[in-house]
């Protein structure tokens, strides 16, 4: 850091891109779930703070910061998609089919996840795999402590039942294709 | 030796696993969580020369382009007020007031 708090690019800047990339990229991929968006966007992440590198304050780890833009611009990202539904059908272009296949090739928690809202994804792969406390996952979504607390809980409990339905599922499944295969 | 009483009860069914295994744990979706991020990873990994050619082909950043914007919309209204005073044109000209004073 310099002495005005701000990210030498030359060195500092690439140092930190370089640490922080995948970082960035998975908090990214949480909220977005799409690995080709998500590189697109952890690109773009570094962009919008290379330029905004200036205002940077080291009142926070610059990592936080980082995730902040990052997560900010990945919720951006799914809203003008949602946006560009209503566009007519010239100006848009659907996602490819492949995209609904790999959707159902995804697997159990991939598809619980994906039962969740983009906020609620970012704050449980923030706790859970970053390992970041409930205050600094407050700093980095830009809520208070508290909904970060409610918005963990809420995931965990969606998870956990959409996770124990489908292993019933595919508990009975078997038993069926057991049963069958025993005539 | 001691005398062990064999008695018949009803048969029962261990309906433990029926309905399917129980909901996974908190601990157990963190572990899930945990494992699927890891999975997480870029097909390409950091790419400085990449990262600053976006920058050169990117302009310049939306607030200084709606700062430019506006500072160029004050001068451009300020200006038209002092040519338009000046010239007297329009509304900005001199205008007649019809006054009727009790006699």
């Amino acid at each position: 850091m310099t002495q005005a708090g701000q990210l030498d690019p030359k060195t500092q800047f690439r140092q930190l891109y370089d640490q922080e990339f995948n970082s960035v990229y998975r908090s990214i991929r949480a909220v977005v779930l799409d690995s080709a968006a998500a590189e697109d966007l952890t690109q773009e992440t570094f962009v919008r703070a290379y330029r905004a590198r200036h205002r940077y304050t080291p009142t926070a780890p610059p990592g936080a910061w980082l995730r902040r833009i990052g997560v900010n611009l990945a919720i951006s990202h799914l809203r003008r998609q949602k946006l560009a539904r209503f566009l007519p059908a010239r100006l848009y272009t659907a996602p490819d089919r492949r995209d609904y296949d790999r959707a159902e090739a995804r697997d159990v928690v991939e598809k619980a996840m994906l039962a969740l809202s983009p906020k609620l994804r970012a704050a449980i792969v923030l706790h859970y795999y970053e390992g970041l406390t409930r205050e600094e996952i407050a700093d980095v979504l830009g809520v208070p402590a508290g909904t970060v607390a409610s918005r963990i809980a809420k995931a965990v409990a969606i998870m956990r039942k959409t996770i124990g339905s489908d292993q019933q599922r595919d508990a009975a499944r078997s038993r069926s294709e057991g049963a069958l295969r025993g005539r | 030796m001691p005398r062990v009483r064999e008695v018949k009860v009803p048969y029962v069914e261990d309906k433990t696993t029926v309905g399917g295994p129980p909901a996974p744990s908190e601990a157990d979706v963190s572990r899930m969580i945990r494992a699927e991020v890891e999975t997480w990873k870029p097909r390409r990994g950091p790419e400085w020369s990449d990262l600053m050619i976006r920058i050169a082909a990117a302009g310049p950043s939306p607030w200084v382009v709606y700062t430019t914007a506006s500072a160029a919309l004050v001068v451009i209204l300020v200006a038209a007020f002092l040519v338009g005073s000046w010239l007297q044109i329009g509304a900005l000209a001199p205008q007649p007031v019809q006054v009727h004073l009790p006699k």
